[in-house]
């Protein structure tokens, strides 16, 4: 019986020490203000949004993404997104107007810096990368091949604000694991 | 130092310099890059400025931007600060035209990160209104927030701090207690570079105590005696010229008056007209002899 009351108490502290770990308890903890990247972005919003011919579909996916992602999951699904613009979104598209191409330009360099700050934590272990977040990031990169390259790119421009409220949302300034 | 065209060249077309000695000098967030100037005498040299955030330089090296203020300008300084707008390294470069000449461009030797620029202590104002302590602090830009520390000016006193947003705004830190000294200290913190500036030097601000300068006290102590003085007098000058007002005292004449003299009041009822008139006559007598 004394046995059993000791493995039992065992056994829950594992699933405790578990839980902790799991959950990010050793945070990731930045500082970085996302408000001049959406005001930076509003400022070209509504002529990169006029681009996009595709209207009935989406990258982003929030129902299937974003909103499905639990907070222990934010840092590594914040990383992959970053990625996912600094690699290839910014890259495919083309910009020639000079005014656009500055926000562009600022944008990207703005993700460029979070995306390191955010690769620092990983390498720390402190921004695991667990299957609900690869998922995720797999959805969003399916959505964007199935475009030709340059379309799929300035969607993905158009869909920053749904990116941006996301990550305002779920740091509230402060990038936390 | 400058560059100067020869334009004796005796052979082939004179080249136009790029200008040297690029450099960035970056105070409280503000970005400001300067070169040597290119001379060619009697003309006006127009200078262009790109840049290359690490994004760019990383995945699409052939990217320059033009500079927002600076493409072109007459130079030899650029403010970059809208240029800058993350915190990694640029990238910048600069050519100097004249006419249809171009020079070749001048880059900078090491790349300029936002996160390298200078904070200062902020300016700060410290006033009394009344016994509040206020504060006003100078405006640096939206990206600045400003971190005030106060304290009583006494032993083992405790450091409240207060972090104010607000820019060139009065700020109500504290209301004082009379007599004591409060002091207060501020420094800056740019979020986007995660820095604080060093702190300022501490102001100090003392409220009068509740005891009153003896002048005052005295000026107190005989207006208030004043007061008992005058204060009775007025309102017993008042009540009499309230009670003459309404209530006035008629004063008889003397004819009127009830006396023991010869001509006396008579009351002339009718059975002593006789009489009255006799008395009337008698009186009268000494008149008509005396006419």
């Amino acid at each position: 019986m004394k046995a059993q009351r000791v493995s039992l108490w065992l056994v829950a502290a594992m699933v405790f020490l578990w839980s902790v770990r799991a959950r990010g308890l050793r945070r990731c903890l930045i500082s970085m203000d996302i408000h001049p990247v959406e005001e930076t972005f509003q400022e070209i919003k509504k002529t990169i949004q006029a681009k996009d011919t595709f209207q009935n579909v989406t990258i982003l996916s929030t129902s299937e993404t974003l909103h499905s992602i639990k907070p222990s999951d934010v840092c590594c699904m914040t990383k992959n997104l970053l990625a996912f613009y600094v690699d290839r979104v910014f890259k495919d598209h083309q910009e020639l107007n000079p005014q656009i191409l500055r926000k562009i330009s600022s944008i990207a360099n703005s993700f460029l810096y979070m995306h390191k700050a955010l690769q620092r934590c990983q390498a720390q272990r402190q921004c695991h990368c667990r299957e609900a977040a690869t998922n995720a990031t797999r959805i969003i990169h399916d959505n964007y091949d199935q475009l030709e390259v340059r379309s799929a790119a300035i969607k993905s421009l158009g869909e920053l604000d749904v990116l941006l409220a996301w990550i305002d949302k779920n740091h509230q300034g402060t990038l936390v694991a | 130092m400058s560059v100067r065209l020869n334009a004796s060249i005796p052979d082939g077309v004179a080249v136009l310099p790029a200008p040297q000695n690029l450099s960035v000098q970056s105070t409280n967030m503000k970005h400001l890059l300067t070169w040597s100037p290119v001379i060619v005498p009697g003309e006006i040299i127009y200078y262009f400025v790109e840049y290359q955030g690490e994004y760019e330089s990383l995945y699409m090296s052939h990217i320059w931007i033009p500079s927002s203020w600076c493409s072109p300008t007459e130079g030899p300084a650029c403010d970059i600060t809208d240029d800058i707008t993350a915190t990694v390294p640029y990238n910048l470069r600069v050519r100097a035209t004249l006419g249809s000449q171009t020079s070749a461009w001048s880059t900078l030797q090491h790349p300029f990160n936002r996160n390298s620029t200078i904070l200062t202590p902020p300016v700060m104002e410290v006033t009394k209104d009344g016994f509040h302590l206020v504060i006003k602090l100078e405006d640096l830009g939206p990206q600045f927030e400003f971190l005030v520390a106060y304290w009583r000016r006494e032993p083992d006193a405790k450091e409240h701090v207060k972090v104010v947003r607000s820019r060139g705004i009065p700020v109500h830190l504290e209301t004082m207690e009379p007599g004591a000294a409060y002091c207060v200290k501020v420094r800056t913190f740019v979020k986007a570079i995660g820095r604080h500036s060093p702190f300022s030097q501490a102001e100090c601000v003392k409220v009068q105590g509740e005891a009153l300068p003896l002048a005052l006290a005295l000026f107190a102590f005989f207006g208030f005696t004043l007061m008992l003085v005058v204060m009775p007098l007025s309102v017993w000058k008042m009540g009499r010229l309230l009670r003459y007002s309404c209530c006035p005292v008629v004063v008889l004449p003397d004819t009127l008056k009830i006396t023991n003299s010869p001509q006396k009041l008579i009351s002339c009822r009718k059975e002593e007209v006789e009489a009255c008139a006799t008395a009337v006559l008698s009186s009268e007598e000494p008149f008509r002899s005396w006419i």
